[in-house]
């Protein structure tokens, strides 16, 4: 087996779709000065009702949508708490993934009766999106084509995040919120609006990823499903320093590692050895963009201090 | 006056967890009304799993060990300002590190226990270490770096009890090392029932370092950097040398409770009968919930450990599903640092004010 071939990059691309959506996600909420940690949580939620929108409209469209709104609520859940009661927005965030964790297994009850994973044959997953003239080209055409549409809009997702942080007027305010929130706040602008806009965004982008790890490569549900994706965008998100670009670079990195520690178990090599690979090499990478940690607090990040 | 104040005091700190807790109880109503249980005969099963004979209090208080020890070592890194969130990792380094000492170093069973007791610090503690090191020579935030090495070390310590250290003489093989020597168990402290001695060393660990933060040098140091570390350094305190001494602690005793579950309930390092239960997580939630106060950790840490077994009794006793507790536990905590009784507090006062200069 080569170690690396084309379909080794094909699962990459398809592993970072949904850390990629989460990530840009939680950048909106660090420019805005919320550190959301629930990001694992709004994936979940994103997950399950994008399951429940399928199962009773038997539609994929509305399946993502519901997904969405799913994790939109949660996540409005979430601002409610770290913005109009002030709680600690880190607090608020473990609340989050516990009590979205403790909803979904208790809605698998409570709507499927089953316990552990839901699935139902007559469901329908993600099409997968064959683009035409690129389809044709030997090697690129079988790296870019024949994804689900999801994985289309998170690299999209990053682009559009990057010409509205520094292309619009309205980015370039959130930008200032997260930089100074009560210099914001004297300036005029609405930084609660501005705040509660970042948050029901980051619930859209959370939802789909969740709409991706639901309906994308098999079509289930099973508890806790995320299993830690949502933390790792979360390092994907901190290591990309909250700048868009840099998060698709980071989560590329991620999907890399992530795939090449699958490809090494074919290599007599202990699976758990070859499952730290993204863990080690993202800390190793923390290490190099040392003397940019200083400015990412400017951004808004908040440090561990 | 002064008494009164201090009363006041008591009572604003009570209010705040009190409200979370009501407003949690309350979610957990509504979801057990949606499934058509009866609410109050629910939360009556509930209490009576958690609390309802001798042999479930001593169940909810084994539980409630390794919670309160979690609690108590992310109670020092919160008070130093540190946002550690490595516990789980620390735990398990902990916990296997002390069932490989209590297998294989040489002596008589109190000799095995204490060198697992000490494995199992140290391993979290220089776990905990390294993270802290990192963040002080290199800025590598703490917060990552601590959730990145999770991972880590549940990966390790999986291997080392899958490949090496496994014990392939059972039937069935699982990913486990080989059982530790009776004379090296952590004594029960009743006959027949779980609870055991690591729950007296969690509670005494709960007292000594309430008396360390709140009367000490030290832990004033430790208290100041979390409070102001500008203010701290200012005031000739050394910044780096205080996060490392409280982030090895931390860790230690996150270590620590995981040694106990090995030498008090498991008697062996199993893989995932630490991580599964989200010991990790819930010991996170008591110190928040007690605002990293050591004697309130250990209480909130006994509290959530009830909601936890008590759900379970709720389960085997009714139709309603376990997961109640964790939608009550989220709430909870959802709540636990919101704002909401300050107004309340706020329009009293200012009432009382009103009326006292009329």
């Amino acid at each position: 087996m080569e170690l690396l071939d084309l379909s080794f990059f094909t699962s990459a691309i398809r592993m970072i779709s949904p850390i990629l959506l989460a990530a840009l996600g939680g950048a909106l909420c660090a420019r805005v000065g919320i550190f959301n940690v629930g990001l694992e949580g709004l994936i979940l939620a994103g997950a399950f009702s994008a399951i429940v929108g399928n199962y009773y409209s038997g539609s994929v469209l509305v399946a993502v949508l519901v997904g969405a709104l799913g994790s939109v609520l949660v996540s409005l859940l979430f601002g409610l708490a770290a913005i109009r009661l002030k709680a600690n927005p880190i607090v608020a965030g473990i609340a989050i993934n516990f009590l979205v964790l403790g909803l979904t297994t208790f809605g698998l009850r409570a709507i499927f009766d089953v316990k552990g994973a839901f699935y139902d044959k007559n469901m329908e997953g993600l099409p997968k999106l064959d683009i035409p003239v690129i389809e044709g080209i030997p090697v690129v055409g079988k790296l870019l084509s024949g994804h689900s549409p999801l994985v289309y809009i998170a690299f999209l997702a990053g682009i559009l995040l990057y010409i509205f942080f520094y292309r619009t007027v309205t980015g370039f305010r959130v930008l200032a919120v997260g930089k100074n929130e009560a210099a914001a706040r004297s300036l005029g602008l609405k930084v609660t609006v501005l705040q509660y806009g970042a948050i029901v965004a980051c619930g859209i982008l959370c939802g789909l990823a969740g709409a991706q790890l639901s309906l994308g490569q098999v079509t289930m549900f099973t508890e806790g499903m995320t299993a830690g994706r949502g933390f790792i965008a979360l390092v994907a998100m901190m290591l990309g320093q909250s700048h868009p670009i840099g998060i698709v670079g980071s989560s590329l990195l991620f999907g890399l590692m992530d795939a090449l520690s699958i490809r090494l178990q074919g290599f007599s090599m202990p699976t758990q050895f070859t499952a730290m690979l993204p863990y080690i090499i993202t800390i190793i990478a923390m290490f190099f963009l040392k003397d940019r940690g200083a400015d990412s607090q400017l951004s808004g990040q908040q440090s561990s201090r | 006056m002064n008494l009164q104040r201090k009363l006041q005091q008591l009572l604003r700190s009570l209010v705040q967890p009190l409200t979370a807790v009501l407003i949690g109880l309350l979610t957990g109503a509504v979801a057990i009304s949606i499934v058509g249980a009866s609410v109050l005969e629910t939360y009556k099963v509930m209490w009576d799993g958690a609390f309802g004979n001798f042999y479930f209090v001593t169940a909810t208080l084994a539980r409630a060990t390794p919670i309160i020890l979690i609690g108590l070592g992310l109670a020092i890194a919160f008070r130093a300002g540190v946002f550690n969130m490595g516990a789980e990792g620390q735990m398990v380094l902990g916990a296997v590190s002390a069932a490989l000492a209590a297998l294989y170093v040489p002596g008589s069973g109190i000799i095995k226990m204490l060198s697992a007791l000490v494995a199992g610090f140290l391993a979290g503690g220089l776990w905990s270490l390294l993270a802290g090191w990192m963040e002080t020579r290199f800025k590598v935030q703490l917060l990552i770096s601590t959730l990145l090495l999770n991972y880590v070390a549940v990966l390790f310590a999986g291997y080392l009890v899958s490949s090496p250290f496994q014990d392939k003489s059972g039937s069935a093989a699982l990913a486990q090392t080989h059982m530790i020597d009776q004379a090296a168990w952590l004594p029960k402290l009743f006959q027949g029932m779980s609870v055991h001695m690591g729950f007296v060393i969690a509670i005494v660990l709960a007292i000594i370092l309430y008396i360390i933060l709140r009367f000490t040098s030290a832990g004033y140091e430790v208290r100041m950097l979390g409070y102001n570390p500008f203010f701290a350094e200012y005031g000739g305190i050394n910044k780096i040398k205080v996060l490392l001494f409280s982030m090895f602690f931390s860790g230690g005793i996150a270590g620590l409770a995981g040694t106990v579950e090995v030498l008090g309930s498991q008697y062996r390092y199993v893989e995932g009968s630490l991580t599964v239960p989200g010991y990790a997580w819930t010991g996170l939630m008591a110190a928040l919930l007690a605002n990293s106060n050591p004697l309130g950790t250990a209480v909130a840490a006994i509290m959530l450990a009830a909601l936890q077994t008590g759900a379970m009794g709720m389960e085997r006793n009714t139709e309603v599903p376990l997961e109640i507790a964790s939608v009550i536990q989220g709430v909870l905590i959802l709540f636990v640092t919101a704002k909401i009784t300050m107004n309340w507090w706020k329009v009293k006062k200012k009432a009382g004010d009103i009326h006292g200069a009329a």
